[in-house]
């Protein structure tokens, strides 16, 4: 301790006690300010309990830490669009330029074979026992990219694959344990066909199920 | 999409290893917020601080490859964070801790507490941006972040006794900066 610091203004006895080494009992002054910052300020030892030294230390350092602990809760939410630029970026480099191909009196319509597989995801997910459904729509050369990001050889299955009004869809699906697997296999498929084909057009499709993990309780 | 809170990061690490985007989407989801907080709170600045959780998002895709799975992809995402925060301020870009954290408001509080919030939050800021950058990381991954001890000293490629040696010098500077403001 260099000076007292009772007969300071507020600041100057919180920057004396920050140049203190140990306080006049003796007590270190860098564990009580860590127990400050560390949210223990109340969790008193037996020497604290009886020591005014101490508890004027850790009632200043309180005062001092409040406006850390206070930007530590405050929330700070991601900019609007962060994940959707983030996104953008990576489907850049990884770009499907695979499309439906629909001819019709009026022109032709072309949808992506994300856009497929999206529609597939969103169908699987309303299947019951479905926990998460991932598509895929990357192919051919254009999973050489990702395959080169990720040094993953190609899925087999790869991919949502189109071809006019046929598409191949490949869905990644993890279900909650004790559901019957191939019933819920069977549900996604139904889904996922009678979907494409309503909302889409698409004629044949085919629908790889892949159920690749089984989920208990709430977090896996 | 909405997230998917039923899975943990290591299944949706291990799809996006396997080329679904999906997967990839749903952990920048739950990460960005922390990708982009931390970056404020190392550079003091808002368009820095979007470009840095940007670049890393990304980055942390390019190299999935080489994320092993011995840590989680949070702490290796707060790796690449903080690296790239060092890459900009060395870089010659200063923090400037005015008014960095204006675009964020609390519509719950009321506007005077909000006021006195702010002025709390910016002398925390302008307190950091004094700290060399070892102290203020620590500063921010413990205290700020909640990381562990352990957790800090991994996601800094360091030790406990080194982040608690960092963490005792900047808390006599941070303390001595707040005594200031107060």
């Amino acid at each position: 301790m260099t000076r007292p610091v009772n007969d300071s203004p507020p600041e100057e006895a919180a920057v004396h006690l920050l140049d203190a080494v140990t306080l006049p009992c003796g007590a270190e002054v860098d564990p009580l300010l860590e127990q400050v910052a560390d949210g223990r300020a109340a969790d008193l030892d037996a020497h604290q309990r009886e020591c005014v030294h101490c508890q004027a230390a850790i009632a200043e350092f309180t005062a001092l830490w409040a406006p850390v602990a206070e930007t530590a809760a405050r929330p700070v939410p991601a900019p609007p669009g962060l994940t959707a630029a983030v996104m953008s970026q990576i489907r850049v480099l990884v770009r499907d330029v695979w499309y439906t191909l629909q001819t019709a009196n009026l022109g032709v319509i072309r949808i992506a074979a994300r856009i497929v597989a999206t529609r597939a995801r969103d169908a699987a997910r309303t299947v019951p026992g479905v926990r998460v459904a991932l598509g895929r729509s990357t192919h051919g050369k254009v999973a050489a990219l990702a395959e080169r990001a990720t040094f993953q050889h190609h899925h087999p299955h790869a991919a949502v694959g189109v071809l006019g009004r046929t598409a191949v869809v490949d869905l990644a699906v993890a279900v909650s344990y004790g559901e019957p697997v191939h019933e819920v296999a069977r549900h996604i498929q139904r889904q996922v066909i009678a979907t494409l084909r309503d909302e889409i057009g698409l004629q044949t499709v085919a629908v790889n199920v892949i159920i690749d993990d089984v989920l208990i309780g709430e977090d896996q | 999409m909405q997230p998917g809170p039923e899975v943990g990061d290591a299944y949706l690490v291990t799809r996006a290893r396997d080329g679904y985007l999906d997967a990839y989407e749903i952990l920048v989801q739950r990460h960005s917020a922390m990708a982009y907080r931390v970056a404020l709170r190392l550079c003091g600045r808002h368009h820095d601080a979007q470009d840095i959780a940007q670049e890393a998002l990304i980055a942390a895709w390019e190299n999935l490859a080489r994320f092993n799975g011995d840590s989680s992809f949070s702490t290796w995402l707060y790796q690449i964070v903080t690296r790239r925060a060092l890459n900009k301020i060395t870089r010659g870009q200063t923090p400037d801790p005015t008014n960095p954290l204006d675009d964020v408001t609390d519509p719950v509080t009321e506007p005077a507490v909000q006021a006195e919030r702010n002025l709390a939050v910016d002398a925390v800021t302008q307190a950091l941006a004094t700290l060399p950058f070892p102290q203020r990381t620590v500063v921010v991954l413990h205290h700020l972040e909640g990381l562990s001890y352990a957790e800090v000293a991994e996601v800094t490629h360091s030790s406990v006794p080194a982040v608690r040696s960092h963490l005792f010098r900047a808390r006599r500077t941070l303390g001595k900066k707040l005594a200031e403001w107060r």
